[in-house]
């Protein structure tokens, strides 16, 4: 019988250090991630108004359908007006084909939106240049859970930036 | 005589033979040339019934792989390319009240029609109902979603800024509304006095709804999953496409034939087919039958080449085709009345006129 020149159980130890350090390494790496306000030359110029605000909520499933393209309708809280104005501190704001990552979304039916956003998550921030209401700038379906809730106007999101604290 | 294409027999035949013969205890023949020999009297009877009623308009592909126009009898014969132009994709044919012309769009062969944006692609066209005097009556991207008005002197337009109305003779605008939310396949009522569409206001993407002219009064007809709306001669209904939520074994979904009365009090299936989205339903002039293209692909028919076309007696509906076993259990009283399957096409458009300008 062959035997090992190391301790099954040094192996183990060594191996076991080193996912720790790749882990503590994996966690400071995430954790120092640079602050981003999400300012960029578009946010700040397109649409009239521009917004800092937390994602609150993404009533409904966000659909992944080739075949159709739609805006789903999600709930902000505005942490800060850069431009423009906005009616009260919860806005709903409406984001085309938003299974798709912002800087992809552009298509032949909406053309001029984007961002550096790659997913929507609850409770993120970001930074978004806006208009007001959703049908002065785009006509396609519309995906609407808080229908018959609240009578406020839909924003349309135009260029939507991850903020990072 | 150039025939779109000729691969109509397939599977929508098979099914619907297969079907009808397993329920109704008879066997189907169905066929679409105008040779009168069908193995069901029953289609016999319908395709005899239909054969002298006017005229269908339908695009589909040429033999050169182009969208074209077409015209043919209501039983699939005298087939008639009525626009040859291999440089151009035409769609979305529609009649004008008299019969005597008729509107469509048409977009560069290099572009593809899109089932959601076709009425908002290329250039507005009017031409005799045989195909003659063909015009260009706007560039490119306007006049989007036109719909004829009641007495074929005026369309309804819509895009973003709203639905707008324009007098063909001068290209005046000569009123204009709120879309409410309406977003496509915008529809004049044979009165004058409604507009359907597709629209996204009433809690639900994708309702059909109506918007009354003189009030701008907007409600929902059918909600959810809704498409392709179109009037009954009678103003007072509306056909269209409706692919209900949660159909047994598929979480997506079968597109069905739908009616309802405009109010919106009550829907009722037409036709349906498991394995078969059914859309661009379209009511003949006196309101007796209907048209709808069957298509297996979701979203098929502008992408692809069209579908089968179906015609069928309003009076057989509700009709199921094929076994649809699923379906048959959300519908257990159907009539499986018998269909006439034509060749394939897309968004098919019904006269009991005479082709032609001066006819």
């Amino acid at each position: 019988m062959i035997r090992s020149p190391i301790p099954v159980g040094r192996h183990t130890h060594i191996s076991l250090l080193l996912l720790s350090l790749l882990c503590i390494l994996g966690f400071c790496a995430s954790c120092t991630k640079k602050p981003d306000t999400g300012e960029d030359v578009k946010v700040t110029t397109l649409g009239s108004i521009e917004v800092t605000a937390q994602l609150l909520e993404i009533r409904g499933k966000i659909i992944n359908d080739p075949l159709y393209d739609y805006a789903h309708v999600m709930k902000y809280k505005v942490l800060q007006v850069h431009r423009g104005k906005v009616d009260g501190d919860i806005i709903y704001v409406g984001h085309y084909n938003p299974a798709e990552p912002r800087s992809s979304v552009a298509d032949a039916r909406v053309r001029e939106i984007g961002g550096n956003l790659r997913k929507f998550k609850a409770m993120d921030i970001q930074r978004m240049a806006l208009e007001v209401p959703i049908d002065d700038y785009y006509m396609g379906g519309i995906i609407n859970k808080y229908f018959g809730e609240s009578k406020d106007p839909i924003y349309w999101a135009i260029w939507t930036n991850l903020v990072i604290k | 005589m150039e025939i779109a294409v000729k691969n109509h027999f397939g599977i929508f035949t098979f099914v619907v033979i297969a079907g009808i013969a397993l329920f109704a205890g008879r066997t189907l023949a169905v066929n679409s040339q105008p040779s009168g020999k069908y193995d069901d009297p029953r289609v016999a009877e319908l395709a005899e019934e239909v054969c002298k009623k006017g005229w269908i308009v339908y695009a589909a592909r040429a033999l050169k792989g182009d969208w074209d126009l077409f015209t043919m009898r209501p039983d699939g014969s005298d087939i008639n390319n009525i626009t040859n132009t291999p440089m151009f994709n035409e769609g979305l044919p529609r009649f004008s009240p008299d019969g005597r012309r008729i509107s469509y769009r048409r977009i560069a062969v290099s572009e593809s029609f899109d089932n959601n944006l076709h009425g908002m692609q290329g250039e507005l066209m009017f031409a005799d109902s045989d195909g003659g005097n063909a015009a260009v009556f706007g560039g490119e991207g306007e006049y989007t979603w036109a719909s004829w008005g009641p007495e074929g002197k005026r369309i309804a337009c819509m895009s973003l800024k709203g639905i707008y109305f324009v007098e063909l003779a001068t290209k005046k605008e000569i009123g204009r509304l709120d879309r409410r939310g309406f977003f496509q396949q915008l529809s004049w009522s044979p009165d004058g006095k409604w507009l359907c569409g597709v629209a996204n206001s009433f809690g639900s993407s994708w309702s059909v709804a109506r918007i009354e002219i003189a009030t701008g009064a907007a409600n929902a007809v059918s909600s959810m999953n809704n498409c392709t709306p179109d009037w009954f001669g009678d103003s007072q209904h509306l056909i269209f496409s409706y692919r209900p939520a949660n159909q047994e074994n598929n979480e997506y979904g079968w597109t069905q034939l739908w009616m309802a009365d405009a109010e919106g009090k009550a829907r009722t299936l037409v036709y349906g087919e498991d394995g078969r989205h059914v859309y661009g339903g379209a009511v003949s002039p006196d309101g007796r039958y209907v048209l709808f293209t069957g298509n297996m692909q979701e979203d098929g028919d502008a992408s692809g080449s069209g579908a089968p076309m179906g015609l069928m007696r309003l009076s057989d509906a509700p009709t199921i085709g094929g076994q649809s076993k699923a379906l048959r259990k959300v519908h257990g009283a159907t009539k499986d009345g018998p269909v006439l399957v034509l060749p394939d096409g897309w968004e098919p458009h019904w006269t009991y006129c005479e082709l032609g300008a001066a006819k």
